[in-house]
């Protein structure tokens, strides 16, 4: 009897919810059958001003449930994928994020199945301080004692005393029917997770008193930015805190507090996302290999590969500080067992990671030599000079190649055991005759032959077809011979330093690459001034005005609606 | 320049290779190497060792050697269990226990002959039954090494030598004269039975791994030092799609009590890499399971006197004999794991094989009765390059 009622109150506390997303940021109030949740904008006073929301991604809500609540509460269920805007970042793709019906069905599973964890009777003494008077019925005053302090954690925000009374009362109302004080937190707090004010990143701005007449980032804002920037995950209550004293719109301040966090253990965190945001790592998710073809690929490979290259960032722009454009000369990587094969290099240990030097010399130097790059930037059956070329120049380059056109004949470059094109090389050029395909490849495929010592799981190979492989390549003029060439090159190039400057800023401010286009020159340059190193480009990011200043209209004095449940309102 | 009488055993026993090579492959043998069949080894082209000496294998094939064809065993092959108790009993019997109405009997009658008192059955106690002995083989031709040339006096025990397919004088291999007209060993067309088939995939599931680590290889051509480290590793080993194993793995050698690590020493000459004997145990795990059950059983697999005898492949592989005298148990103990249910089920007359092998036993004699307990025996081996740590903490052990 208790599961049912206890259903139908998680049914309200879900149209609560849905009540509540659709209030925030919008002008018209949604029908409900539940009391309207008080929206984000009333926690607001009145000069403050939503200008923009952003989805957290996967990797951020699992972070944010484990600072919260700890990493051993689990997260259960699919995410719906924010989608990648053409040639920009996924945190770009954040801003213009709906959640469909079937993806707020998972978030609302995995916001009870964590629920459910927080108050149960192993852990619920973590969270709840006090204890109700009688752990049968509702106990408002404990009630707000436990929920206030998660809402300020999980909004990023303190809440307000509307949304304190809201989520108290429907605590209360579901500890009534249910007969559990605990149950009714525990619908209360799948309710917040549920809710877009945890969803999504609700920026607010203020008015800049340094610029009058304009908007600036108020400080939860800031205090999110920067978590969510240089940790991927949600700020904490050092942040919040400094949010709550104003710090973070104090610049001496907010440069003491950002340097801080890009030296904290906790910014590979942050690094690790960016890095996986910018070299689309997702494409690792769908990654597949022909098994006959490619025998050493498998799915412990396939795991391995990005976590490789990730490290290989990490370990020489963290841990030895490292110049970032040495990212591509580097010999210095690691290795387990499932990938030693595929590299054809000893492992000693049976199990974990072990670092690994190439010897000098070695055409696997820098990331472009690693398996990961050269494996999703191939087809599942062959090498793809022209998907790696395309590659490098977007994402290490910011170089918008155009999509083909969708009458492409590709049968000369599928045709690999044509002995008449037995390289990929000459199968090119056959495909190049084409003048419609000429134009683009001539952008990616010089670049890309380089790398076609490698096949399309990454592993070295000095002929195809019995043919010797050219491995020379021509970037921006510049020629060059092989994997360890084309580091060389790129490493020269200033489109790359000047593509990660870019980058980072549209990473912390979500902004798409021609909105960041004024700022990137010279932040490049102060890159530069730092010898490359990644800190020093992630706290200037971090304390750089652009970050903060608001450029978009406020979302609710425009035509700008949130969209939620696959409806436009 | 007169050779040493070493010196000619070594040059018959590269040409023993040679002529194993050059026959293609064994039954058993097939192994994934696909390289083609090689001539005289001294007209390979080798790669060159390794500039530290060190050269890592792993095993990817070892596999009972049988002469193919039927030839071999010109009565047929050994019956099931069911017609080994038939032969027991006059030939009119035949005829009525075969009978439809008698079937009942029939079942009742060759079942019963897997038991004995008290709960014994043949194949958990195969020595206490007195079962007619199986058919053997009975051509002058087998695969193997001449294992008592060097013997000392009274080691071993009367026997019968086989030659080899091309001329070898002295081949030592009872376990094929006794096993070599089985169904588990020739097969029904005489290509190979299960005992082959159940090895590779023993080997390639992770069960039985075993690696090589070549030391102090100056050269593949001849090396009169090296040191051949033969044992077990629990790491699986990498296979395509087809089973076969993949080169360049990472192999660490057991590290754990008991430790199966032997220390072998030999040289190379024209090529082949011959060890002097030496006794060799490893293990071999059966099935996945747990140490308590048959799933998951751990046994010896012992090679007296053992000796490896491998020639280098121009693809970087080996291939070869492993020789040397097996206890009789060890020969059957894959069947005696599976207790009556292997006679049952699968037929076989663990006591008939028994007393085949006690009766050819020619090696490991006890000096006091004058009594051999085990049989000369080869297996055919194959191994592919591979990174094999010899210390789990090491940094510089690791070698291909």
């Amino acid at each position: 009897m208790k599961r049912v009622k206890l259903l139908k109150l998680a049914t309200l506390g879900f149209a609560a919810a849905s009540a509540l997303a659709a209030g925030v940021g919008a002008v018209d109030t949604p029908p409900s059958i539940a009391s309207p949740a008080p929206s984000a904008q009333a926690a607001l006073a009145p000069q403050f001003q939503i200008v923009a929301m952003r989805r957290i991604t996967e990797a951020q809500y699992r972070n944010t449930i484990a600072d919260i609540f700890g990493p051993d509460v689990r997260v259960a269920g699919r995410f719906e994928p924010v989608v990648r805007p053409a040639h920009e970042l996924i945190a770009s793709g954040a801003r213009e994020a709906s959640i469909s019906p079937a993806g707020l069905e998972q978030f609302d599973a995995m916001a009870r199945g964590v629920a459910a964890q927080v108050f149960d009777e192993s852990r619920r003494s973590q969270f709840a301080e006090c204890q109700p008077a009688d752990a049968t019925k509702a106990d408002a005053d404990c009630a707000g004692k436990v929920l206030a302090p998660l809402g300020r954690l999980l909004f990023r925000r303190p809440l307000s005393a509307g949304e304190r009374d809201f989520y108290v009362k429907l605590a209360g109302d579901s500890a009534g029917q249910t007969g559990s004080f605990y149950k009714g937190l525990e619908l209360s707090l799948s309710a917040m997770l549920d809710s877009p004010n945890f969803l999504y990143v609700v920026e607010t701005a203020e008015p800049d008193p340094a610029n009058p007449g304009a908007l600036r980032l108020d400080n939860y804002t800031r205090a999110t930015r920067l978590g969510f920037m240089l940790w991927n995950s949600t700020p904490n209550e050092a942040l919040l805190q400094a949010a709550q004293q104003g710090k973070l719109t104090d610049d001496a301040a907010l440069a003491v507090i950002a340097g801080r966090m890009v030296n904290s253990p906790r910014f590979e965190q942050g690094l690790r996302a960016f890095f996986s945001d910018m070299l689309l790592f997702e494409k690792f998710d769908e990654l597949a290999k022909d098994p006959v073809i490619y025998p050493y690929f498998n799915q412990d490979v396939a795991k391995a590969l990005p976590e490789q290259t990730l490290r290989t960032i990490t370990a020489h722009l963290l841990g030895k500080g490292g110049d970032y454009r040495a990212l591509f000369t580097t010999p210095n990587t690691f290795m387990t067992r499932s990938l030693g094969p595929l590299y054809q290099v000893p492992v000693h240990k049976s199990a974990g990671w072990e670092p690994y030097q190439f010897a000098a010399g070695d055409d696997r130097a820098g990331l472009l030599g690693q398996a990961g790059f050269l494996s999703i930037y191939s087809h599942s059956g062959r090498s793809s000079p022209t998907l790696r070329g395309r590659a490098i120049r977007e994402l290490l380059m910011c170089q918008p190649v155009p999509n083909p056109p969708g009458n492409v004949n590709f049968t000369a470059v599928q045709d690999v055991h044509n002995k008449a094109t037995p390289t990929a090389r000459s199968r090119l050029t056959a495909h190049s005759t084409d003048e419609v395909c000429a134009g683009c490849h001539k952008i990616t495929d010089p670049v890309g032959l380089s790398l076609e010592r490698f096949d399309g799981i990454g592993a070295f190979r000095a002929a195809e077809n019995d043919t010797p492989i050219d491995s020379s390549g021509i970037l921006d003029g510049m020629h060059f011979e092989g994997a360890d060439g084309l580091g060389k090159t790129l490493a020269s190039s200033p489109d790359t330093t000047q593509c990660v400057s870019s980058r980072a800023l549209q990473y912390a401010t979500g902004l798409g690459s021609e909105d960041v286009s004024p700022w990137v020159e010279a932040l490049d340059k102060q890159f530069a001034a730092s010898g490359y190193g990644i800190r020093a480009l992630f706290l200037k990011v971090a304390t750089m005005p652009a970050t903060w200043q608001v450029k978009a209209a406020p979302l609710d004095q425009g035509a700008t609606k949130i969209s939620y449940a696959g409806q436009r309102r | 320049m007169m050779r040493s009488a070493g010196n000619r055993r070594l040059a018959r026993c590269s040409a023993a290779i040679a002529a194993l090579l050059a026959l293609g492959p064994m039954t058993g043998a097939s192994g994934p190497l696909g390289s083609p069949a090689v001539g005289e080894a001294t007209d390979r082209t080798l790669p060159r060792p390794p500039a530290n000496g060190e050269m890592g294998f792993v095993v990817s094939s070892l596999a009972q050697t049988v002469v193919p064809g039927l030839d071999a065993c010109p009565n047929g092959t050994v019956p099931r269990l069911r017609d080994a108790w038939l032969e027991t009993l006059p030939p009119e019997e035949h005829a009525r226990l075969k009978l439809k109405e008698n079937i009942q009997e029939f079942e009742r009658g060759w079942q019963s002959y897997a038991f004995g008192a008290n709960g014994t059955n043949i194949c958990s106690q195969p020595d206490i039954f007195d079962h007619p002995l199986i058919r053997t083989v009975q051509s002058p031709y087998a695969f193997g090494l001449n294992l008592d040339e060097d013997a000392a006096p009274n080691s071993t025990c009367t026997h019968e030598n086989f030659s080899s397919p091309t001329g070898e004088k002295g081949i030592d291999n009872q376990v094929y004269r006794a096993m070599g007209c089985t169904l588990e060993w020739r097969g029904v067309d005489g290509s190979g039975g299960d005992i082959t088939r159940g090895s590779k995939q023993f080997h390639s599931s992770g069960e039985w791994t075993q690696v090589l680590l070549l030391r102090g290889v100056d050269s593949l051509q001849n090396d009169n030092d090296v040191e051949v480290v033969y044992a077990n590793t629990s790491d699986r080993p990498n296979v395509d799609t087809n089973g076969n194993f993949l080169s360049g793995v990472s192999f660490t050698i057991n590290n754990t009590a008991p430790r199966y690590r032997n220390v072998l020493r030999g040289r190379i000459v024209n090529g082949v890499l011959t060890t002097r004997p030496q006794d060799i145990v490893l293990t071999e795990t059966w099935g996945q399971g747990g140490a308590r059950d048959i799933r998951g059983a751990r046994s010896k697999w012992e090679m007296r006197q053992g000796r490896l005898q491998l020639a280098f492949q121009p693809d970087g592989t080996l291939r070869g004999l492993v020789g040397g005298y097996r206890p009789i148990f060890d020969v059957y103990q894959a069947m005696a794991l599976g207790g009556a249910g292997t006679a049952l089920v699968a037929g076989i007359d663990c006591a008939a094989y028994h007393a085949t092998l006690k009766k050819l036993a020619d090696g490991i004699r006890d000096p006091k009765t004058g009594q051999c307990s085990g049989v000369s025996s080869a297996e055919q081996m194959s191994a592919v390059p591979a990174f094999v740590n010899d210390v789990p903490t090491g940094q510089r052990t690791a070698a291909r």
